[in-house]
């Protein structure tokens, strides 16, 4: 199976650009230290140096180097980003499961609550939880899970209760397996892949949201990421069009590729495909 | 009422005629619109209770003063045509213009320069409860004699009677009912040059020229048009486009003005704020270690690269200095550059020096010590400012955490728990230091919860007696020397490290002249600007 799973996921060309630009990000978010020695915030040279004369992407307003700030803004971005969403995966998930394995008066309660976050617009929501929480990476991390557990706690509820009317279930059931057992053995495992699929969508919208905080100057204010770049420059599109070009090249690059990946997870997992 | 209106305008178009008549070198002409850009949207125009910015924009326009200032900032007659200081300071009279009428056709009188001071400025005025505070009666012998009876001299009052900063209010008006919850403090009724007409919220408020006016012949301009626009893109480009016609106080951005000044239908005016004299300045919270030990305030004060600052984060709009009064008094003499000059070449190596002696040695990781920084949720340049001194501290040893709160919570943070270490803000120096200046280190100004004052609870007995002397010192000689000393102290002290000037800059049409002819600006009421 093995074999055949990547295959199917690398086969595809698109899969396989989107996945060596997120490897080649990860790999530049972890060495980056190495990379980029000057400190993103550090006054390293006149500002507004173009890109290309002396720095690769120039400097921004108070003369700190665009490159070093793509490098270290791919680490704070994407560690909130990872980290928010396993957040909200393991939240969700968990909320998700008791409700569809429990069914009745606690999935009714489960769902109502979850309900209740979907009806508040989520990115009106983050703003609050950030304003009210005083902005740190901390709060970021706990506002994006906060709005993003909602979906994945509806998809792993209806995988879990197709999947425990299913005859394997009722057979642990019947064979007097504890209700965990049942839960974390049994049914987890097969409701793996949807999970998976949207996990990684997730991390894009993370991104995304993370960026948008931090344009609105609601980001974690030590450390430098992509919105944060973008929501600086932006007074100075118009004469230096790369404090928001480059990184905003870097987000669509990035959220793109997450999305590609994604795709290819699923079409690699499906189990309908997998037969094919 | 259109009959009415016409008459009023052929009236005008007459007085007009005449004043042109009789001075014919000039080339004022009536008529036209003026857009001006207000930045955010005031929450009132009740410019007698609030002393929010864009309140007094719209405001100055309605309302007149008992005086106006010129540009030495001395006083030039308004609603008071002639003005007496007794010997010893204690007794002031004005001598009113006969004939004024407000915008409901009720003249002005005595009556209502008495209910004013006594009844609104002296009670719930944000400033005027501490400019008045030596009023202690108004008499009004007649209906155009006012006589203000003072406890103590205050001659920094006359500096503070324009019709920003005490407008004239009808007695018949605001008499009736709650002063701080009054109907007409959104439909107010002047004596100014233009009448309040329209508030469209979210949109507009529109001003139409006051025919009755007093000044024979003004208002040039048949009305003004006060525009809120939120975005700065669209402002820079309504200004650009010539829809609006003037901004100030940063309404546009730095960057943008200096682009807008390069078109040929715009001028970029930087007058008309010296009455206000914004200086920016590091606050240290100085009963917490290490900023109570002088020599650490003192380092930082080298620290920071004033051209730096000035050069990239407001664009040029600024002037280095290092102490608290404006270099806008020096026609006054009041301003004093004989103090410690911490903007030096080597101002990094003393800094280190001095942290050194004050016993904070580098450790391992290069650093001395760490301290959290409170951005000024100002905006950009503010944010920018911030970060720029986190690296200014790193330069000198010491590791700065930035937090961005917002405002409310900030102010809280500075003026009321005193839960911070180092912040930033720029107090308005306003038209005399005992108004703008004490507030921000004289100890009598530690107010827990009162925003604007001594947050950074400073106090020193020489320092706040020779304020407290200069208050009621009436001759101009001795005060100028009293400031100086208390200049010299507080610069050597450092408190606050005062490190730039800001010259606001305003975004004017170049079809709209003499619009700027005051040191309140925009906070003038535009009488006598006109179109080409």
């Amino acid at each position: 199976m093995s074999t055949s799973f990547w295959t199917r996921f690398l086969g595809n060309p698109r899969v396989l650009l989107g996945s060596i630009w997120l490897v080649l990000v990860v790999i530049g978010a972890l060495a980056a230290p190495l990379i980029a020695p000057l400190d993103p915030f550090a006054i390293s040279g006149r500002p507004f140096v173009r890109p290309l004369d002396g720095f690769v992407f120039g400097t921004d307003s108070l003369g700190r180097s665009v490159w070093s700030g793509l490098v270290h803004g791919a680490r704070t971005t994407l560690l909130i980003a990872v980290i928010a969403t396993l957040a909200a995966v393991a939240f969700g998930g968990l909320l998700g499961a008791l409700s569809g394995f429990y069914a009745g008066r606690v999935d009714n309660l489960l769902m109502r609550l979850t309900e209740f976050f979907q009806t508040i617009p989520s990115f009106i929501f983050a703003i609050l939880l950030v304003a009210v929480l005083s902005p740190s990476t901390t709060s970021v991390v706990v506002a994006i899970a906060t709005v993003s557990w909602p979906p994945i706690a509806r998809i792993v509820r209806a995988e879990v209760m197709s999947l425990r009317s299913r005859e394997f279930i009722q057979a642990a059931i019947t064979l007097g397996e504890r209700d965990g057992v049942i839960l974390f053995r049994q049914i987890l495992p097969n409701a793996l892949s949807p999970l998976i699929v949207t996990g990684s969508l997730l991390v894009a919208t993370a991104i995304l949201t993370e960026s948008a905080l931090s344009f609105l100057g609601l980001g974690a204010p030590n450390f430098m990421s992509w919105g944060f770049m973008i929501g600086a420059g932006r007074s100075f599109l118009r004469d230096s069009w790369w404090l928001v070009a480059i990184p905003g090249i870097a987000i669509l690059l990035t959220v793109l590729s997450i999305n590609l990946v994604g795709e290819g997870l699923n079409d690699a997992l499906n189990p309908r495909l997998r037969t094919l | 009422m259109r009959l009415v209106r016409r008459l009023a305008l052929i009236a005008g178009i007459g007085l007009t005629v005449f004043s042109l008549a009789s001075e014919p070198a000039l080339a004022q002409r009536r008529g036209g619109t003026l857009v001006q850009i207000t930045q955010p949207e005031p929450p009132s125009l009740g410019s007698y209770i609030s002393t929010a910015n864009p309140v007094g924009q719209v405001a100055s326009k309605i309302y007149d003063g008992l005086l106006e200032y010129d540009f030495d900032l001395k006083p030039i007659p308004s609603l008071a045509e002639s003005w007496t200081v007794s010997d010893d300071g204690k007794t002031v009279t004005f001598r009113l213009r006969s004939g004024v009428k407000f915008h409901d056709g009720q003249p002005m009188t005595s009556a209502d320069v008495q209910f004013t001071f006594m009844e609104v400025l002296k009670k719930v005025h944000p400033r005027g409860i501490n400019t008045f505070a030596e009023v202690t009666a108004i008499d009004t012998p007649d209906a155009q004699t006012v006589v203000f009876r003072l406890n103590r001299p205050a001659p920094y009052m006359m500096a503070a009677l324009s019709g920003y900063e005490s407008p004239i209010l009808p007695k018949h008006v605001f008499s009736q009912g709650d002063i701080r919850t009054h109907q007409n403090a959104n439909r107010p009724i002047g004596t100014g040059p233009f009448k309040f007409v329209e508030w469209r919220r979210g949109e507009f408020v529109r001003l139409d020229r006051n025919a009755d006016y007093w000044k024979p012949g003004l208002p040039y301009l048949d009305r003004i048009v006060v525009r809120f626009i939120g975005d700065t893109g669209t402002r820079a480009a309504a200004l650009e486009r010539g829809e609006a016609h003037i901004a100030g106080f940063g309404a546009v951005p730095y960057n943008d003005v200096k682009k807008l000044e390069a078109l040929p239908n715009i001028q970029i005016v930087t007058r008309g704020y010296e009455m206000l004299s914004p200086v920016v300045e590091l606050m240290f919270n100085t009963r917490r270690a290490p900023f109570d030990n002088v020599k650490v305030r003192q380092a930082i004060s080298y620290a920071i690269d004033r051209k730096f600052v000035i050069d990239n984060i407001w664009f040029g709009f600024g002037k280095p200095t290092n102490g608290p009064i404006s270099s806008n008094f020096a026609p006054t003499g009041l301003y004093s550059a004989d103090v410690t000059n911490y903007n030096v070449p080597d101002g990094i190596e003393r800094a280190n020096r001095l942290l050194d002696e004050a016993g904070f040695p580098r450790r391992a990781d290069g650093f001395r010590f760490e301290i959290t920084h409170d951005i000024t949720p100002y905006g950009e340049e503010w944010r920018r400012f911030g970060e720029y001194t986190q690296q200014a501290l790193a330069r000198i040893g010491i590791k700065a955490n930035l937090r961005y709160e917002d405002v409310a919570t900030w102010l809280k943070r500075i003026y009321t728990d005193y839960d911070y270490e180092v912040s930033s803000n720029h107090l308005f120096n306003l038209a005399d230091p005992v108004l703008g200046v004490h507030r921000a280190f004289h100890s009598r100004f530690i107010r827990p919860g009162t925003v604007f004052v001594n947050g950074v609870r400073w106090s020193d007995p020489r320092a706040d007696e020779l304020m407290d002397r200069a208050t009621i010192e009436t001759d101009p000689k001795k005060r100028a020397e009293l400031y100086a000393e208390v200049q010299r102290i507080v610069v050597a002290a450092a408190p606050l490290a005062w490190t730039h000037e800001i010259s606001f800059a305003t975004v004017l049409d170049r079809r709209f002249r003499d619009v700027i002819v005051s040191p309140l600006g925009l906070f003038s009421s535009f009488d006598r600007a006109w179109r080409e």
